[in-house]
């Protein structure tokens, strides 16, 4: 079963994240590396194959809507929540459960969400 | 540069829609892939989110539940992954994707190194 891990993080991260100097943003992905380390080699000893992005700043999002024929363009992110979408995991699991043993053992699942999505199968 | 494409609407209308209407939209997606060719590099169609699941971890304890993190008027239905030259380019590419037209495509670039 494959499904969509939609990695959430927190608004007022991504926006102290802005404030790091490359330095200090460095440090601290250097600092969390371990831990996506681990989760990838928890992946390979279950056999999960993965594919996934990380995204760049939610600022930098466009929103595209056509009506009436036009494409209207405008700054995103397209929904205002509390946290948004930094990266994706597209996971082949088992099941729902190992998909959430995986979404508790990445990083952001601390200080956002993991939200799961199971694919519609073609 | 890859740029992830998020497909959002009303998945209310889609639920609704019949067979006919799914087939012609299918048909729609499929015609998008096509023009789109080698720019197209990954995508899914998405369950409703009445099968989502939402996990967080506080003090180390792992919380669970049912349902997308955050209840939205119209929702994440699916996506692509697109190869373009710019975010630009990408937003031309998503005015093309039939969901832009009854909800919208949100364009956001991805990190240079692959996550995975």
């Amino acid at each position: 079963m494959k499904y969509l891990l939609l990695l959430n993080n927190d608004v007022e991260q991504w926006r102290a994240w802005r404030n790091l100097s490359q330095e200090e943003a460095g440090r601290l992905r250097a600092e969390e590396m371990p831990r996506w380390t681990a989760a990838m080699s928890w992946m390979s000893e279950q056999g999960i194959e993965a594919t996934g992005l990380e995204l760049e700043d939610p600022a930098d999002a466009r929103v595209v809507q056509v009506r009436d024929g036009e494409a209207i363009v405008t700054d995103g992110p397209f929904a205002e929540t509390k946290e948004v979408l930094g990266g994706y995991f597209l996971a082949e699991c088992k099941d729902l459960d190992q998909a959430i043993e995986l979404a508790q053992r990445i990083p952001l699942a601390d200080k956002g969400s993991v939200e799961i999505r199971p694919l519609v199968e073609q | 540069m890859k740029v992830m494409a998020l497909i959002y609407g009303d998945e209310k209308t889609w639920e609704g829609a019949g067979d006919d209407e799914r087939k012609a939209v299918y048909g729609r997606y499929r015609a998008f892939g096509e023009s789109a060719g080698e720019k197209v590099v990954g995508g899914a169609e998405l369950a409703s989110t009445s099968a989502a699941t939402t996990v967080r971890v506080r003090d180390g304890e792992t919380i669970v539940t049912d349902g997308p993190f955050a209840e939205t008027k119209e929702q994440l239905g699916g996506f692509y992954v697109l190869e373009c030259g710019s975010l630009d380019e990408a937003v031309e590419l998503a005015a093309q994707i039939p969901g832009a037209e009854r909800g919208a495509v949100e364009v956001r670039a991805a990190h240079e190194e692959e996550a995975s």
